[in-house]
């Protein structure tokens, strides 16, 4: 009788190993899980839209890579618990895509060695913590270009979320550009206190058509209220943060500057796979990291060409931000001689000659 | 000021003034009634992502407004229940709210992210479209505001109905020593309150930023609840307090476009501080005006 019974264990326990073991063998183990935080919608037809198409052209490149994404992730204490989360299901690399987000992911890089991180915009750096952005303000030369080109007001309008340097070094360079092939263009800017008050930024494009804009731009998280309303007034917008906004304007869209993280992060997943992952500081402007959106058709092939011309001198190294450049009231800011480069980019607190508006 | 500022900061006005104003008189009908509901922001914000969802899939945005304000009124007589019916302190109740409703917004709004829609039409109507500015023309809801105020403050003041509603949130025992019945009052209260502040919501996705983005009203039902105490509790003096607010708020931004010399920190200020100065200098003259009951729930009669 014992026999028998120790028979039956021994058969039953051979079963359930082989059927436990059977879904295991049956599914590929993959060979990297990746997780990834956006602080709001990825269909925001803005910066977290640019994210999530870096990462499923991550995902496209590597077969059988296994994609964690938690969307509306708040840049507090929740975001560490949330990416806490997705490294218990397994996930190795972590992308978390917000400024905000930093401090929680530096963290958790602390408390998971074996773990890597990637973190959008910041500065903080560890054997397993890398930071990446695109290098902005010199890609945004060639779109004040083509907004120097479309006016007929020789007014710009710009809407920034918050005045950030970053932010400030974007409008710079947009006036540049627009004065290099319009010495009368001048941009004015209307700040609105936050990266996402969609009320505010209605009121605000209003505002700038009303002082006579006729194109208008803007750097909040999601261009879309913003390319909206010009298109309602009858204006031309220029996008930002995602290539795909083109659809919002089919009238008054003239282009558009967009992130292009996908090489990027494959290159950083097939690193954490191959196990040579290295943290970098990593600033990638146009042709890497940035792009430039379709354009409308209301674009002459003239604008087109001086625009793309424009952004293979950016490509090849062309640094908007060389002496002497003076600001808004006259004063030389960077003297002769010298030029402000990639450290230097969010330390902007002045605007440049040709911008109406305060910078603080 | 230069004409195109002034007709700028004109058009904004009326634009940021018109959800707040529907709003704050929805919000006066509830506390006259002798209830705070501190979950205005969670209604807009149902009735701002329940409009766009509407219009998005029929087309139409009079049926956006209509769902919205259906949305608002269904949701605040939950509250209603449970602030009436259930006897839940008002405070906490309505702060819930607030969460539900950004909540339940986002869930609602989700699909419709980035959808394109018209927006609400703009109408010239007869005298106003005499300027021949087309920034001078208005959608329906614009146009009506006011009347909705003026015709809140009648049904408040000028009606059996208001008197009885009034009395609620005066003295809810000498109302029912008067026949009344308090709850049911403060049902139909606060589903006028619901539908108003679910039309509030709607003007802002559909006609102000024609656009849905989670949390986009942006805490304006809080100042909406402020304006409350600046129009001691009359819809009449609602319409100045959402004028000066959405005109605050226009100016500064038309006044940073026009080139003005200050800070835009100093700028994005001035509505909150202008609200603030208002609540100060007004507030202790407000004191009589607020309803006696105001905030207490009724439990009945010994």
């Amino acid at each position: 009788m014992a026999r028998k019974l120790f028979f039956l264990g021994l058969i039953l326990g051979a079963l359930t190993a082989f059927f436990a073991a059977a879904p295991l063998s049956a599914q590929q183990k993959p060979p990297l899980v990746v997780g990834a935080i956006f602080v709001g919608s990825v269909n925001d037809y803005g910066y977290n839209r640019s994210m999530k198409d870096g990462l499923d052209e991550m995902a496209h490149a590597i077969p059988g890579l296994k994609l964690l994404e938690a969307e509306n992730v708040p840049e507090t204490a929740e975001s560490e618990r949330i990416m806490e989360g997705m490294i218990q299901q397994g996930a190795k690399l972590i992308f978390a895509t917000s400024f905000g987000h930093q401090q929680f992911a530096f963290n958790l890089a602390k408390t998971h060695p074996d773990v890597y991180f990637e973190h959008a915009g910041g500065w903080m750096m560890s054997h397993n913590f890398g930071n990446f952005f695109g290098a902005t303000q010199s890609a945004w030369y060639p779109m004040g270009v083509a907004a120097g080109k479309m006016t007929k007001s020789n007014t710009l309008g710009f809407v920034v979320g918050v005045p950030i340097g970053y932010a400030i070094g974007n409008v710079n360079a947009f006036e540049m550009g627009a004065r290099s092939v319009n010495p009368k263009a001048v941009t004015r800017v209307v700040v609105t206190g936050g990266w996402s008050d969609k009320a505010k930024e209605a009121a605000a494009t209003n505002a700038l058509i009303d002082q006579g804009a006729d194109v208008v731009t803007m750097h909040v998280d999601s261009p879309a209220t913003i390319i909206q309303t010009a298109e309602s007034r009858g204006v031309y917008s220029i996008g930002f943060q995602s290539i795909t906004a083109a659809q919002l304007a089919p009238k008054g869209w003239i282009t558009g500057l967009g992130f292009t993280w996908g090489p990027f992060m494959t290159g950083i997943a097939k690193s954490v796979i191959a196990g040579t992952f290295k943290p970098a500081f990593v600033r990638e402007g146009l042709g890497q990291m940035m792009a430039i959106a379709p354009f409308g058709a209301a674009v002459p092939p003239d604008v087109r060409t001086l625009v793309m011309a424009s952004a293979d001198q950016v490509e090849k190294g062309f640094n908007p931000f060389t002496g002497p450049v003076t600001d808004n009231t006259g004063a030389v800011r960077i003297p002769a001689g010298q030029s402000w480069g990639g450290d230097k980019m969010g330390n902007f607190d002045w605007y440049v000659d040709g911008v109406i508006g305060k910078a603080k | 000021m230069n004409s195109a500022l002034l007709i700028g900061v004109v058009a904004s006005s009326v634009m940021s003034g018109t959800s707040l104003l529907y709003a704050t008189i929805g919000e006066i009908v509830g506390e006259r009634a002798g209830i705070v509901n501190l979950g205005l922001e969670g209604i807009m914000l149902i009735g701002a992502a329940t409009g766009f969802a509407a219009t998005a899939l029929t087309g139409d945005a009079y049926l956006g407004v209509a769902a919205a304000a259906l949305a608002g009124t269904a949701v605040n007589l939950i509250f209603a229940y449970l602030v009436i019916g259930r006897h839940a302190n008002q405070l906490a109740t309505g702060l819930t709210l607030m969460f539900f409703g950004l909540g339940l917004s986002a869930l609602i709004g989700r699909p419709f992210l980035g959808t394109l829609i018209a927006g609400l039409p703009k109408l010239r109507l007869l005298g106003l479209g005499i300027m021949g500015n087309p920034l001078l023309s208005f959608d329906v809801l614009v146009y009506l505001a006011v009347p909705a105020a003026v015709l809140v403050w009648w049904l408040l003041f000028r009606t059996t109905w208001g008197l009885g509603l009034r009395a609620v949130g005066e003295n809810p025992v000498a109302a029912v020593a008067a026949g009344l019945s308090p709850s049911r009052l403060q049902y139909q209260a606060l589903g006028l309150a619901g539908l108003l502040g679910g039309i509030a919501g709607a003007h802002l996705s559909l006609a102000v930023t024609m656009t849905w983005a989670e949390g986009m009203t942006a805490g304006r039902g809080f100042i909406a609840i402020a304006l409350v105490i600046f129009a001691k509790w009359n819809p009449l003096w609602a319409i100045a307090g959402a004028l000066l607010f959405g005109g605050a708020e226009s100016l500064q931004l038309q006044l940073q476009a026009a080139g003005a010399d200050v800070s835009p920190f100093i700028m994005n200020m001035v509505p909150y501080l202008l609200t603030l100065a208002v609540l100060i200098a007004w507030g202790w003259r407000s004191q009589g005006a607020a309803p006696a009951a105001l905030g207490r729930n009724f439990v009945g009669v010994e």
